[in-house]
């Protein structure tokens, strides 16, 4: 097959070698003589450390580290900033000193001779722990952590001025992303050469390898970083988190191979968290329901450390506030508060969908206080000439709403009725949603008997990269897929690049791969004497990418029971250029299937102690394939001018607007009640109540 | 303890603790890492293999359980290296992403549709409802299975 791959539904290469069982996730490797580790957590949300006791004698314990076995040659995990904003200096510790700041932060690493022996000595090993009162709500917490505010134009003026000013207060409760696979790494330290490798479940390399060389303060040429297969990550599997480093320190410091296969608990309870995020947002509009300004105060519930990209996804949420609509006025504020859990950080969508849900559910309130269609209110709203630089400085590369929106509306069969048993609503949510941005790399070299290899800075974890990339190869070099191989994963291999997130990996990760094909075909351009090992890199730079999308979802609420059912759910995303429609398609079911587990049982509670109930899948539950409504999926592709494929991105569409459909539809079914997910059956049947007045 | 199982056809011996799960005899004991696990509590399904032609969860089982009996893991779906219908079904329908909790639909399916050939849409996905997945939201998966259990009953499949 040669020619005409773009756009073509290929099935993946990558399949054939997991459904045989021969796949290599972190777990699968064994080093023979490793030391295994559990850690030693917190069982109080809120703690002074008075000591650490380590009985003698412990069966197969080979060391026990502390905090203290590590002071001064361990670093706190670092903070990444945002512009214009302020961010505390509150590193999370790789263990524990003197303080415990949420229920599952690591305290100690026991190393012995297998997982179920270290595991009985962990339990064993006495801390001597004060509590002290947990804040476990951010309204009350007195310590701010991040702090963020923007206003463009005259919003007082705006405001004072506006026919109509509408108020809507929402939450999005703390999520867990729950990848198939928990996070692991596996260190060994090589003293005569003084290489560090670390092989560990990520989304890319080099954000791991850099965040150990800071934290180890070794230079990163000392550290060789390999991420085999990696079973899912939606977030949670970005940078170096304590327990890595830890592994890493552990392997310097007792010279032995150390590995940690995190259990599902562990997973649960010390794996950075998603949302956790409310917001009072107001809306000004004129007497024509044209909307003039937009107020929003966000306040996040942080957890008791900031890991390193926790302050983002607050400050991408506050950035798209302005959402798909022709807002000039607008003033931004966000209060990021210290709380005695885990820390929150990405989760699929990373502060889009708490975007997309704060305004798409005030519109909805606007409509209704308006006495307009909620589709109406859109349509005059909507941003129609792209580029477009939102009132908050970013600027929307390309899109078209109005087209999303219309083929939702045509799509959902929009349904409104009510009797004995049901309430039945429709509701739509529209999302602009950052992608990509900073850099990609790739290298292209020529193989014997014509084939060739790409070596690419970005990194799968389930999406597809070694089909997709190939497609993009195969079609620029004119030679059928199987001529194309590509390599992932390994530092000491693949040039510096970046990584996957933030839907990025088509239109960055792609990009440089075409012109890193390219800057090959050049150099053998008029070459008769082709020999292999000709090789060509590139690093693709661009600004960041805005897809778009509307989603419409029509429900179902038992009256009897509250119970909630989405008859329908429908998804029309734009991110330009679609590769492969296959995989495209199956991101955007999946980020769906995500954002529908959110809106019916996702919800990750602490209770009032702050010990968390969501330890296993019997406190945290996932949908299963029994209660996935029908869906269906379209694609409008609006090109990105900023890369030479004019792809956006379709990772994370799913999650950004299928709860802001379904909370809309939802009150649209109750009348308006305001609710927010999840949307248990116990809190419709009261909703319902307070509807029937 | 000292066990002897058959594993794919092959036998198998090793030397467990009485606590040694099933699932870490497979994978560590005897190497076989297809099966995968993803939370020791029987929940996600991710570890589901076939003991004696029935699907089990390894994790909830101990090695010593299985002394004396057949087990078939994902590494034994391919007979003579030709891919099951389930395989090739899930490849064509892009059924897997991440690919980890893909053994255990496989181990779950194989031994569902044998006792029910002819199940419909609902009843699949009821079976399917006993393994998680994050990755795909699922349609893919139900589509394979369909698809498969067509194939498996001598139907033509759509696209083949």
């Amino acid at each position: 097959m040669t020619g005409g791959l773009v756009g073509t539904p290929v099935p993946r290469r990558e399949d054939e070698r997991i459904l045989r069982g021969d796949s290599c996730y972190l777990d699968d490797i064994d080093p023979p003589g490793a030391a295994h580790v559990a850690f030693v957590r917190s069982p109080f949300a809120h703690a002074r450390i008075g000591g650490i006791e380590v009985p003698g004698g412990l069966e197969g314990v080979i060391a026990v580290l502390t905090a203290a076995d590590l002071e001064g040659r361990v670093g706190d995990l670092p903070v990444q900033g945002i512009e214009d904003g302020r961010v505390a200096d509150e590193g999370h510790p790789v263990l524990a000193r003197d303080e415990v700041r949420y229920s599952g932060q690591p305290v100690a690493a026991v190393l012995a001779e297998s997982r179920a022996l270290a595991e009985d000595a962990a339990e064993l090993v006495e801390v001597d722990y004060e509590p002290l009162d947990p804040v476990l709500d951010a309204r009350v917490s007195e310590v701010e952590l991040t702090h963020w505010h923007r206003t463009s134009g005259d919003v007082e003026g705006a405001f004072e001025s506006a026919a109509h000013v509408v108020r809507a207060s929402h939450a999005l409760p703390r999520l867990a992303p729950v990848p198939m696979e928990p996070r692991g790494a596996i260190a060994y330290y090589e003293e005569t050469d003084d290489v560090l490798t670390v092989w560990v479940s990520a989304q890319d390399t080099h954000r791991q390898l850099a965040g150990l060389a800071k934290v180890l303060d070794r230079p990163e040429e000392s550290i060789h970083v390999v991420v085999p297969d990696v079973g899912g990550a939606f977030g949670s599997k970005g940078v170096a988190s304590p327990e890595t480093v830890a592994v890493a320190a552990a392997a310097m410091v007792t010279g032995l191979t150390v590995k940690w296969a995190e259990d599902r608990e562990e997973n649960f309870i010390a794996s950075y968290q998603g949302r956790g995020v409310e917001a009072d947002v107001e809306l000004a509009l004129d007497g024509e329901g044209r909307m003039l300004a937009l107020r929003a105060r966000i306040r996040a519930d942080l957890g008791g450390y900031l890991i390193q990209t926790t302050a983002i996804p607050t400050h991408t949420t506050a950035m798209l506030m302005c959402g798909v609509y022709d807002i000039q006025v607008a003033d931004v504020e966000i209060a990021g508060m210290r709380t005695n859990k885990v820390p929150t950080g990405p989760y699929r969508g990373a502060g889009r969908p708490e975007a997309a849900y704060f305004v798409e559910r005030t519109v909805d309130v606007a409509a209704r206080e308006l006495g307009l269609d909620p589709l109406e209110l859109r349509r005059r709203n909507l941003i129609s000439e792209l580029p477009y630089e939102t009132a908050l400085g970013w600027t929307y590369d390309s899109g078209d709403y109005e087209r999303c929106l219309a083929l939702a509306e045509e799509l959902v069969r929009p349904e409104r009725r009510s009797d004995d048993e049901f309430v039945v609503g429709t509701g739509f949510g529209m999302y602009v949603e950052r992608a990509g941005g900073m850099f990609e790399t790739a290298e292209a070299e020529l193989l014997p008997g014509g084939r060739f290899l790409i070596r690419s800075g970005s990194s799968p974890h389930g999406q597809g990269h070694d089909t997709t990339f190939a497609q993009l190869a195969a079609e620029r070099l004119g030679v059928g897929l199987d001529d194309v191989e590509l390599r992932f994963g390994d530092s000491k291999e693949v040039p510096r690049g970046v990584g996957t997130f933030a839907s990025r990996s088509v239109a960055m990760g792609g990009s440089a791969v075409l012109q890193a094909v390219d800057a090959l075909k050049e150099k053998l351009r008029g070459v008769e004497d082709r020999q292999p090992g000709i090789k060509a890199s590139a690093r693709f730079e661009s600004d960041q990418v805005f897809s778009s999308g509307a989603y419409g979802a029509v429900v179902e609420i038992e009256r009897s029971t509250g119970r909630l059912r989405v008859l329908r759910l429908v998804a029309v995303d734009d991110a330009g250029t679609i590769v492969n429609p296959l995989l495209a398609e199956g991101q955007v079911i999946g980020g769906s299937a995500q954002g529908l587990g959110q809106c019916l049982v996702e919800e990750a509670v602490y209770d009032e102690e702050g010990n968390p109930t969501f330890a296993s899948f019997v406190g945290y539950s996932l949908l299963t394939a029994a209660e996935m409504p029908p869906l269906t999926t379209e694609f409008v592709e609006s090109p990105s001018p900023l890369n030479p494929l004019g792809a956006k991105g379709i990772g994370e569409g799913g999650a950004i607007g299928t709860p802001a459909a379904v909370a809309n539809a939802v009150a649209d079914a109750l009348g308006g009640v305001r609710v927010d997910p999840p949307f248990t059956a116990d809190k419709l049947w009261r909703a319902l109540r307070e509807a029937e007045g | 303890m000292r066990i002897s199982v058959e594993i794919n056809g092959r036998a198998c011996e090793g030397d467990v603790e009485p606590r040694t799960l099933l699932s870490d005899f497979i994978r560590h004991g005897a190497g076989l890492t297809g099966t995968k696990v993803g939370c020791e509590q029987g929940v996600c399904g991710a570890c589901t293999v076939q003991l004696d032609g029935e699907p089990v969860r390894s994790c909830l089982m101990l090695a010593v359980q299985a002394n004396g009996r057949e087990l078939r893991t994902v590494e034994g779906l391919a007979a003579d290296g030709e891919l099951h219908p389930l395989q090739r079904a899930f490849h064509e329908a892009h059924a897997l992403q991440c690919g980890f909790c893909t053994p255990g639909f496989l181990m779950s399916m194989e031994g569902y549709l044998r006792e029910h050939p002819d199940a419909g849409e609902e009843d699949l996905r009821e079976a399917l409802a006993g393994n998680l997945c994050r990755c795909t939201g699922y349609l893919g998966i139900v589509e394979a299975v369909e698809n498969a259990a067509r194939e498996m009953r001598g139907e033509d499949v759509e696209g083949d």
